[in-house]
């Protein structure tokens, strides 16, 4: 824990009367509020795609998706390279969020998955995704686990509000995972039992 | 500020609206915080990436004195921008200033993080004893310290980092000037003039 530091030493003898007293105020505001947080490389890095999911105006959607695009791409490029870089390691890493980016049977759908830290083997993830249709009764959205190319294991399932409402919904994958992991959504009809048409793939 | 190699591999690997400026020293953007709303309201990522850069460190600040946990803090973050860039519309500014706006819908989306994980147990004081501050008084306390961390955003970088030493790395100015390799008298002047933009920016407070 540092000191606080000692006024007169930082002022000196220059300044005087009314003004010194202003700057005496403004060093015990200093002293009071402590040092702003060290943010991490996470906030640090900028503001992330999930923040904007909201709803928006029609005419800007097209805006989005071409600059979510071009996020996802940049993304993409880094992702490779960390989970290339991470190939026979433990796992993937604590946090991670990946983009999802809607199939031709929901072409307007965007989604960021967030994979938070867990423990007993959880890996508790945050989904928010935006564009998903809503659905006839007994119908849902439901998130796998993809792993060889394939639909390996299920993580949860949701609804949608539909339009450009956005949902988050915290999901699991209480799975060993593994570098190379993905995930996809799909959607099954009312009283489905095969895994249903992919709505949203990952971006890259 | 250390930051460890798995930290950069988990930064590159979260998806950004656009790649984060390498270069810090780059020129403060001119817009107000109140045009910068408007301009959120009609879905400009650019100056929602700036009101961003300007304030992560103060709402940050605010969800870490409220929840006590940086995990947590860092998601509650999430939420706050996400509350702002769904209400920039409902901003008005014949009501008030923006910063003042942003403070209360970062409070609010900290306040709900905070309640939905559990309230009482999760961070916030149990009970009050005699001679602790008051709800009031923390209040206060939260929204001067939100606006002293808005306020050494805009100090130049030459100034903040003389303060941001002076006053919570614990050197004296003789230390100071050693360290960054500069005159005595270069620190007491950066010191002195950071101060006194700060009084400017921060003149409600002084009061």
């Amino acid at each position: 824990m540092s000191r606080s530091p000692d006024f007169d030493e930082l002022v000196g003898p220059e300044v005087g009367g009314e003004a010194r007293e202003r700057l005496r105020r403004t060093h015990e505001l200093l002293v009071a509020a402590g040092p702003p947080p060290e943010l991490s490389p996470e906030l640090a890095a900028g503001p992330t795609l999930a923040m904007t999911l909201g709803r928006r105006p029609g005419r800007a959607r097209r805006r989005l998706y071409l600059l979510a695009a071009a996020a996802i791409a940049v993304a993409a490029v880094f992702l490779g390279g960390y989970v290339a870089g991470n190939r026979g390691g433990s796992g993937v890493a604590a946090v991670r969020t990946l983009e999802l980016r809607g199939t031709a049977a929901a072409p307007g759908a965007l989604a960021s998955l967030r994979i938070l830290p867990g423990s007993g083997g959880n890996w508790p993830m945050r989904l928010t995704v935006t564009g998903l249709p809503k659905l006839p009764r007994r119908a849902y959205y439901e998130v796998f686990l993809v792993r060889g190319g394939k639909e390996w294991a299920p993580c949860g399932t949701f609804l949608a509000p539909g339009g450009d409402r956005a949902v988050t919904v915290t999901l699991n994958a209480p799975y060993r995972l593994r570098p190379g992991d993905r995930w996809l959504v799909t959607r099954r009809g009312p009283g489905a039992t095969a895994p249903g048409v992919p709505v949203l793939e990952p971006a890259a | 500020m250390r930051r460890d190699r798995k930290d950069m591999e988990l930064a590159l690997a979260t998806p950004r609206l656009r790649p984060s400026p390498a270069d810090e020293t780059a020129p403060e953007p001119d817009p107000s915080d109140g045009e910068l709303l408007a301009r959120v309201a009609e879905r400009d990522r650019a100056a929602f990436e700036v009101l961003y850069r300007r304030y992560v460190r103060s709402v940050f600040g605010l969800a870490l004195r409220r929840l006590r946990d940086r995990s947590r803090a860092e998601d509650a973050v999430q939420d706050a921008f996400a509350a702002i860039w769904r209400s920039a519309g409902s901003y008005r500014p014949e009501r008030g200033a923006a910063g003042a706006w942003l403070y209360a819908v970062a409070r609010n989306a900290i306040v709900d993080r905070f309640r939905s994980a559990g309230g009482e147990a999760a961070g916030e004081m149990p009970e009050l004893v005699s001679g602790e501050p008051g709800p009031a008084e923390r209040a206060e306390a939260a929204y001067a310290a939100w606006r002293v961390h808005r306020a050494l955003e805009e100090l130049p970088p030459r100034e903040r980092e003389v303060v941001e030493l002076a006053y919570w790395s614990g050197m004296s100015q003789s230390e100071i000037a050693s360290y960054l390799g500069i005159p005595l008298g270069t620190v007491k002047t950066r010191t002195r003039s950071a101060l006194g933009r700060l009084s400017d920016l921060l003149e409600g407070e002084l009061r």
